[in-house]
């Protein structure tokens, strides 16, 4: 890894990420502080009045536990569509943008390998995801201890965001790959955009009703279990195992490319 | 020694662009001029040679070392100069600065503060506001700051720059060839490789036309002189004396092209009298018409 690269890009995305942070805060304090069984009540008959429209968005059967209410209502989409686009702004810059614009020539005209330089931007991306996760983690777990001492069921938490950040890397590695393999900033962010709103999309349409439940199988969202990974499920950590590896690879994939292909510089 | 060879390469991108067979190298201590008209394939050899892109046959090396494989060692003692400057544009001039020498592990910034005294540079303002001469000039500090390069690549280095500039630049370049150190520079002008190089290779359509002793293209290289005579019978007379001279009946100017000729053309010229007097050099393309005859077209 190269520092001085590395340094250079915490400052240039730090605000990024706290906007990120900012808009993931609201939601999550919002989202966590409103779990009260009687409120919980009234969201519930708003469910009830349009069930497709809260199905589609995850939010079907959300529980009476402070766990289920959480994960329900947070990890079926919110926590996928903001990092969601996180990821594509991100990798975006870290790659294709250098390419686009020729200022990649700087990055690789040091005595580093094409390999070191794209490997510090690759691991520049996951640690924020890891900080985005971890972030939301800890903050959900601390407003959940305030206000409702007692009721998390803290273990089946962290198995769903270790889940979560298994599809934040997947989406990574696939908008990185993207980024690597691109002359044009644009088609980088197109294919990265192509990915996460398809992923979401398909899984809102397998979620809207049961004619389309068989969709589910055409999207990576449905490996990110999240009652199964509450439950501590053995299949929902495979499937969770399956979204951290493809992602690596994916990642991989674009850093092998990055270093043989031809750049435009 | 060679310290740049360039074997034989070839990098196809179709339409009859790209270079094709190109081969020459630059010999330890030597500036060598990288010539030719913009879209003759300086920029794409350039790229190999960066270790940016891989030719499709053929082979290129630094110091003995693939520049494909090998870029990042090569880059411990090269300086670059690319041909479009491209920073990182939310950075200040000396941010970006600072940054370059870091990514190239340097010890201190010495020799960049030499570098922006003698352009006189200051690169405290953003450099997405600065003028292409000011980006140009900070190019340059970038490409020759790192002690340890003593090998240097740049890419129609006096771009945007002003004469007053271009006049220290090429001071740079010979300070920097007394040092012993090897440079490689392209140019589609003649006059800015005239006065700093030892050799020139000459690029045309993606070919190597020829790799020349300087001297041996000033010679070939004419001049060519209009000059105009208080009187038309003047004209008439002078024009008689000069071969190739041309001249158009009843006019008073007189034109040809001049080459080693050129005292015994000022000589007769002085017997009449002169009312005025222009110089104008060969463009590259008059001058390979001329350099290599007509053949040079196919």
């Amino acid at each position: 890894m190269n520092a001085t690269l590395f340094r250079k890009e915490i400052k240039s995305n730090w605000i990024l990420l706290v906007i990120f942070l900012g808009v993931l805060s609201v939601y999550s304090v919002m989202i966590t502080m409103m779990f009260d069984p009687k409120l919980g009540d009234s969201l519930r008959m708003m469910a009830d009045s349009m069930p497709q429209m809260f199905a589609a968005f995850g939010m079907a059967d959300v529980g009476t536990t402070l766990l289920e209410f959480v994960t329900g209502y947070l990890y079926g989409i919110l926590l996928i569509a903001f990092p969601g686009v996180y990821i594509i702004i991100l990798t975006n810059r870290l790659v294709a943008k250098y390419v686009d614009n020729g200022s990649m020539a700087y990055l690789l005209a040091v005595p580093d390998k094409r390999r070191k330089i794209v490997l510090t931007q690759g691991i520049f991306l996951l640690l924020t995801l890891v900080l985005m996760t971890a972030y939301c983690t800890v903050l959900i777990l601390a407003v959940g201890k305030m206000l409702f001492p007692g009721e998390m069921d803290t273990a089946g938490f962290l198995r769903v965001n270790a889940g979560l950040l298994g599809l934040l890397v997947f989406f990574g590695g696939a908008c990185f790959c993207a980024s690597c393999i691109c002359n044009e900033s644009k088609n980088s962010s197109a294919i990265s955009t192509a990915v996460v709103v398809y992923s979401i999309l398909v899984q809102m349409i397998s979620q809207a009703g049961e004619k389309f439940e068989n969709v589910k199988y055409a999207t990576p969202l449905t490996l990110f279990d999240v009652d199964g990974l509450s439950a501590g499920d053995g299949k929902a950590w495979l499937m969770a195992a399956v979204l951290y590896l493809a992602g690596i690879l994916l990642m991989g994939t674009g850093i092998l490319r990055f270093c043989k292909r031809d750049l435009p510089l | 020694m060679d310290v740049i060879e360039i074997n034989h390469i070839t990098k196809d991108y179709g339409q009859k662009r790209g270079v094709f067979d190109v081969c020459f190298s630059v010999k330890e201590g030597e500036v060598l001029g990288f010539l030719g008209p913009n879209g003759a394939g300086k920029t794409t050899t350039i790229r190999q040679l960066m270790g940016f892109i891989k030719p499709d046959s053929g082979s290129l090396s630094i110091l003995g070392r693939d520049c494909f494989r090998e870029a990042g060692r090569i880059q411990e003692s090269l300086g670059y100069l690319p041909g479009e400057i491209a920073f990182i544009d939310s950075m200040s001039g000396m941010e970006f600065i600072r940054f370059v020498g870091k990514m190239k592990k340097m010890k201190n910034l010495g020799r960049a503060e030499e570098l922006m005294d003698m352009f006189e540079l200051n690169p405290s303002g953003k450099l997405k506001k600065m003028s292409k001469g000011m980006k140009q000039k900070i190019g340059i500090v970038c490409a020759f700051m790192n002690p340890a390069a003593d090998t240097f690549i740049l890419d129609e280095p006096t771009g945007g720059l002003d004469p007053l500039m271009q006049n220290r630049f090429v001071e740079l370049i010979l300070s920097e060839k007394k040092r012993g150190k090897t440079i490689l520079m392209s140019s589609h002008m003649f006059e800015e490789i005239e006065r700093t190089c030892d050799r020139a290779a000459i690029i045309r359509k993606g070919k190597l036309v020829a790799v020349e002793e300087m001297e041996k293209l000033k010679e070939g290289r004419k001049k060519i002189i209009e000059v105009t005579f208080r009187e038309a019978a003047m004209a008439e007379a002078f024009a008689a004396e000069v071969p190739k001279a041309s001249y158009q009946i009843g006019g008073k100017r007189v034109t040809a092209e001049v080459g080693k000729n050129l005292d015994s053309f000022i000589k007769k010229a002085g017997a009449y009298t002169v009312v005025d007097l222009e110089l104008r050099t060969q463009s590259l393309e008059e001058f390979f018409m001329h350099f290599y005859g007509e053949g040079a077209e196919q």
